[in-house]
């Protein structure tokens, strides 16, 4: 499995010069590696045709808010070599633009679709409804790590009173028993 | 029909008994409370001793039992069918995601207070509330008919205007899934 890894990292970088980053230390079918947002429907396009990594298991984006930046993650498989090959590119957070590879796999409409309402991420010839999930959504989009939830629910919704002094729970415990809450605790406690 | 004060309150007696040993429950669950429905219903807790069976569609329904929280999308379809719905009709509010938002409560696309939107008759609190205390609210819902207090549909056509201003608040003015019903 190890020699089989490094053997596709091999083949794709001597394809593909552009690869910025691999990574093939994981304990299980895994392979990672990081290339610019231009050659994603090359790589793609050569995985599935040249390589048999013919299924699209998911794509997704994480949110790296400090370094203004948008990381979409390709993951795909193949049923005869038994690897996931993540594929990661980097999207400018302020114009968070890329191609469309719905044409690769017609599912990846609709991971697209959602990626487009829940991070804005806009995918140049997309053809799709304009909604996914959410109606009638007004705000920037929700999955954004600078979207407050806790603001919008207050300005959107009724709440009944009574819930304006809840408190995290942890510090009830703390003071019950005398111990202190670790610093990294109190940066995600409200 | 009857102006005789004493015979309008046998009738009345009558009429809420019958009622309350037919209680059909609309079987639509909104979130992850429709999961304690099955056992309640089947063999082991056996709601069907007390008079509590599932309905398949809004108008042969008596009960809208609103399973745990509710998003934006859904409410409107709750909205919607709770009108469709023919009197009598109780709601009940289950899981304390209806009560006060829950674990959703700073959540961007649940609603927190169910009473606002619908007239809600009984709350079970808990999460999740188990199958006994499921068949204790619909016992309580049983006591209140009885004595002729579950009068949440009579609330909700005398307050529509209340009700709609506040629907209308949360999910947008220009929603095209609310009815403009007029009875």
């Amino acid at each position: 499995m190890e020699e089989k890894k490094a053997q596709i990292l091999e083949k794709l970088q001597k394809v593909f010069p552009e690869i910025s980053e691999t990574k093939n230390d994981f304990p299980y079918n895994r392979v990672d590696l990081r290339i610019e947002k231009n050659k994603i429907p090359a790589i793609l396009f050569y995985l599935k045709d040249e390589m048999g990594y013919k299924h699209l298991v998911h794509i997704t984006c994480v949110d790296w808010l400090e370094e203004g930046k948008f990381e979409v993650i390709f993951i795909v498989w193949s049923p005869v070599d038994k690897i996931k090959v993540f594929v990661k590119t980097f999207l400018d957070r302020n114009n968070p633009v890329m191609d469309n590879v719905d044409m690769i796999w017609r599912q990846a409409n609709t991971y697209e679709r959602e990626l487009r309402e829940m991070f804005g991420i806009q995918f140049e010839g997309l053809v799709a409804p304009k909604e996914f999930i959410l109606e009638d959504w007004d705000d920037m989009p929700p999955m954004r790590r600078d979207f407050d939830t806790e603001a919008y629910a207050r300005k959107r919704f009724f709440a009944r009173p009574g819930r304006e002094d809840a408190r995290d729970v942890r510090q009830t415990i703390a003071e019950r028993t005398g111990e202190e809450i670790p610093d990294f605790a109190k940066k995600y406690s409200r | 029909m009857i102006n005789d004060k004493n015979s309008q309150k046998i009738v009345d007696i009558i009429q809420n008994f019958a009622r309350k040993h037919s209680l059909f429950v609309l079987a639509y669950g909104t979130g992850c409370g429709a999961i304690e429905i099955p056992p309640t219903m089947t063999s082991r807790y056996d709601a069907e001793r007390f008079g509590i069976r599932g309905a398949a569609t809004p108008r042969q329904a008596d009960v809208l039992l609103i399973t745990g929280y509710l998003t934006t999308k859904t409410v409107k379809r709750v909205i919607r069918v709770y009108e469709q719905m023919q009197d009598p009709k109780y709601v009940i509010g289950f899981g304390s995601c209806t009560i006060n938002g829950g674990m959703y409560w700073d959540s961007y696309n649940t609603i927190k207070v169910l009473d606002r939107y619908l007239p809600v008759d009984i709350y079970i609190n808990g999460c999740m509330p188990r199958p006994e205390a499921v068949i204790e609210g619909f016992i309580k819902l049983q006591k209140k008919i009885m004595e002729g207090r579950a009068e949440g549909a009579k609330h909700y056509k005398e307050n529509l205007e209340w009700y709609r201003a506040n629907q209308k608040k949360v999910l947008g003015p220009t929603t095209p899934h609310i009815q403009e019903y007029n009875w």
